[in-house]
């Protein structure tokens, strides 16, 4: 509650003409707010050109924030994923999207895909220590459509919480569950496949 | 019911709490129900371990190194002030320039763009060409006298300007009218009109003159006469019986010693 307090003083410094503030503003959130960017354009210098613009549209925005309304952190995350979208409905970041009704390679092996990793003789966290699988994960996930991608995102990656990941996308708090179920599951479907093909 | 088991939990339900059951906030009969439920349904089952498996991979992703020149960009294109460890290094009392520039880049970050600027510079082409054209030329502004006492000095000279050319133009007109009197003067028609003016109230005294008529009149009426003898031989004897004549033809009537005027003189001539 401390923090939420904190955190509206300092917009409050910074709506009244306080560079400071928005300096300490830009410092706290630009993190965060480029990796939303990165992971969800896949590319880091469109995340930084988008963190860019984000930070912008704030800097224009701030008087408008309503702290009855959202946590400032929601507000963010909501200005960061409308201009994402904005950006996405221009067509700069096309959708690379595999098909959700792609039969899981589990039905075609036999095999559930937790038991064809144990195959693999290493777990996911394992796996997360190589550069590499890194890349692969950020590859399937840009692979996602875009609805998939920020809701696992935000849920996973931002660690937001489901009332706030509806605000942010503006839907049902059930709509965004089941995104994010199916964002998980067709994301690890991406990643068996690659596998698969990989050897 | 489809998709019911025996633990009397829908397939629907499970993947409704799914994500919930992922976050481990499941407890109770609920989880028991959705456990025992996976293993008796090979499809939920299935699709918990890859919603499962996804959410590792996802939260496995290590968090992005953003550039290191982001933030000093990010402030450079709002407010326009470098970090504060930069601005450590700048001496006070500079930074209202840059403040300034801070606040208005934000406004003017919309139209600082390569489109923009193109625009704009065809717009001050065509409107410099045009101004060349018309004839004025910028380099006349600094001769422009702007103060105050100037502006005054500028407006009365330009009022007397307009006044004189009133004036003048005034001038012209009187001047343009009274040659257009003379012309009318001039002119033999108007002549027969001022002929006759001054023989009506003297009719029987015709070589008497008006006694105020204008010079031109009196010159005119006099080479009329004076033609109008010579022609005829003997001036006083053809002009002084025919009005007489005509004012008895007409027999007092107004306006028939005019209308009879040009027959007297065919007369006056076969006489």
């Amino acid at each position: 509650m401390d923090d939420i307090q904190a955190v509206n003083a300092l917009v409050r410094r910074c709506v009244s003409g306080d560079a400071g503030a928005w300096q300490e503003i830009v410092q706290q959130y630009h993190r965060r707010i480029y990796n939303i960017c990165y992971r969800f354009s896949g590319s880091p210098d469109d995340a930084s050109d988008l963190t860019q613009e984000v930070f912008i549209k704030m800097y224009r925005t701030l008087s408008t924030y309503d702290t009855s309304r959202a946590s400032f952190m929601t507000w963010v995350t909501t200005v960061t994923r409308n201009l994402l979208v904005d950006h996405f409905r221009k067509g700069k970041y096309d959708r690379i999207t595999d098909s959700l009704d792609a039969a899981p390679a589990s039905q075609e092996d036999g095999l559930t895909l937790a038991e064809q990793l144990e195959d693999k003789a290493a777990s996911p966290e394992s796996r997360m220590r190589s550069k590499e699988t890194q890349q692969l994960v950020h590859e399937a996930l840009r692979r996602l459509s875009p609805e998939l991608r920020e809701a696992v995102i935000l849920r996973d990656l931002q660690d937001l919480d489901y009332k706030d990941i509806a605000k942010v996308l503006s839907v049902p708090e059930g709509t965004v569950k089941s995104r994010i179920n199916r964002g998980r599951t067709e994301l690890a479907r991406l990643l068996q496949r690659t596998y698969k093909q990989a050897g | 019911m489809p998709g019911e088991t025996q633990s009397g939990m829908h397939c629907v339900e499970v993947e409704a709490l799914l994500a919930e059951a992922l976050d481990g906030a499941l407890h109770g009969p609920t989880l028991a129900a959705f456990e025992a439920h996976q293993q008796s349904c090979p499809t939920c089952r299935a699709m918990v371990e890859e919603a499962r498996a996804g959410m590792h991979w996802l939260q496995g992703l290590s968090e992005a190194e953003p550039p290191r020149n982001l933030v000093h960009n990010i402030l450079a294109q709002t407010i326009g002030a470098l970090p504060s460890e930069h601005q450590a290094v700048k001496p006070r009392g500079e930074g209202w320039l840059e403040r300034l520039k801070g606040r208005l880049a934000p406004i003017f970050a919309g139209v600082a763009t390569p489109r923009f600027a193109m625009s704009f510079g065809m717009a001050f082409f065509s409107i410099t060409m045009l101004l060349g054209i018309a004839g004025f030329h910028f380099a006349d502004i600094r001769h422009w006298d702007l103060s105050s006492k100037g502006i005054t000095k500028t407006y009365y000279a330009t009022q007397a300007r307009v006044m004189r050319y009133y004036d003048n133009m005034r001038l012209v007109y009187e001047i343009e009218s009274r040659v257009r009197d003379l012309r009318r003067a001039a002119t033999p028609d108007n002549t027969q009109d001022m002929q006759q003016q001054p023989q009506q109230p003297q009719p029987e005294a015709p070589a008497a003159a008006p006694k105020n008529p204008s010079k031109s009149e009196n010159r005119q009426q006099n080479r009329d006469h004076h033609t109008y003898g010579r022609d005829e031989g003997g001036p006083e004897l053809a002009a002084f019986p025919l009005p007489r004549l005509a004012s008895e033809k007409a027999g007092h009537e107004p306006g028939a010693q005019l209308h009879n005027l040009p027959q007297a003189r065919q007369t006056r001539r076969t006489v």
